[in-house]
């Protein structure tokens, strides 16, 4: 009899010792944070329709211009993304290059930050009409060199 | 082939600006003591426009793809005119299609106009010997075409590796550098037999439109 009393002493102790601990909240508390990273997705090809696959990239950061805040290879399909780092507002230069062939896109993040955009691309027609245009002009220039002199 | 804008620092393009107002002086000091240098003007023009044009024929050569430079045809058609020729069609090919850049425009005609004016005079070599003949003119027609364009792709390779930017990883670009110059063989081969078969045509149906350097 005097050993079961002995042990609910004991464990009426523990539990007292518990409540008197510092514990912290394990049980249901609840931590929530959010962040709104922007991935930015790349896709370079080149103006015969080729993705540019394998292409370095390096990236920017607005704060500097010089060294490439992230390096990377685009994919078979000419594509890469990466996520800015959201405190460092302003323009990102994001440099696609391969085998001497390339340029370099500007990405505003934070203020003036937009959806999608891009360099290049002109279409058929567009390119059609430009093409004419500068044959037209070597046509004028050589019909004209080509006009009977005054003798 | 085009060298765009933001490849290459700016020393070498000013170097290449620099190198290409030296040459194109020169041609036009040399199209200047012909007896009538207005007489190749038209033809000069409609072959710009050509050249101008060409590249945008791609010609898909796995694993990339090539697109037409003609610059051989170029100086065995034009000669000296052949450089006039080539930086004004670069020009209107940076601005219009974005082939090049503005900043990479001296050192564009340099890859392409320098080969030219050597295939000018790799094309007058037909007339060695007692006298020209069909089989010597399409021979070196083929030479011009074939050897402009690999010393266009030999210039393109050697400026570029001597440029390489510090944080590019070397080893991938050099790999992606070489792998465009071999797919350029093929290409070598399909101008010099184009330039070929022009300058055959040419002599039989009008000769004078031939490079008379």
């Amino acid at each position: 009899m005097r050993n079961k009393w002995k042990a609910l002493a004991a464990v009426f102790g523990v539990l007292v010792l518990s409540l008197l601990l510092p514990a912290p909240a394990l049980a249901h508390g609840v931590n929530i944070q959010y962040s709104s990273d922007v991935e930015i997705k790349i896709v370079a090809k080149y103006d015969s329709g080729e993705p540019m696959a394998g292409a370095q990239v390096a990236v920017y950061a607005p704060d500097d211009p010089s060294t490439p805040w992230l390096t990377g290879v685009c994919d078979d399909e000419g594509r890469f993304s990466f996520t800015p780092d959201a405190s460092i507002p302003g323009s990102w230069d994001v440099q696609v290059r391969l085998a001497g062939h390339g340029g370099m896109i500007h990405i505003p993040v934070g203020e003036g930050a937009a959806a999608s955009g891009g360099i290049g691309g002109y279409s058929y027609l567009q390119i059609g009409l430009m093409a004419a245009c500068v044959i037209w002009g070597s046509i004028g220039t050589a019909l004209y060199f080509r006009r009977r002199r005054p003798a | 082939m085009h060298i765009p804008d933001g490849i290459l620092p700016v020393s070498v393009t000013a170097a290449g600006y620099a190198a290409t107002a030296a040459v194109t002086w020169y041609s036009l000091r040399k199209i200047k003591q012909k007896e009538d240098p207005r007489q190749d003007i038209p033809k000069a023009s409609l072959m710009t426009a050509a050249f101008f044009v060409v590249s945008l024929i791609h010609i898909p050569i796995p694993p990339t793809s090539v697109h037409l430079v003609l610059n051989g045809l170029m100086g065995a058609l034009l000669g000296y005119y052949a450089f006039p020729a080539i930086l004004i069609g670069l020009f209107f090919q940076a601005v219009m299609f974005g082939h090049g850049g503005l900043t990479t425009l001296g050192v564009n005609a340099i890859i392409m106009g320098l080969p030219a004016i050597i295939a000018a005079y790799i094309f007058r070599l037909r007339r060695i010997g007692n006298k020209e003949s069909p089989r010597k003119n399409g021979v070196f027609g083929f030479l011009a075409g074939f050897v402009a364009l690999g010393l266009s792709v030999a210039m393109f390779v050697v400026i570029l590796l001597t440029s390489l930017p510090a944080d590019l990883n070397a080893a991938v670009e050099q790999t992606a550098i070489f792998a465009l110059a071999i797919a350029h063989l093929p290409l070598m081969l399909i101008e010099g037999v184009i330039t070929a078969f022009l300058v055959i045509f040419l002599r039989r149906v009008r000769p004078a439109m031939l490079s008379s350097l």
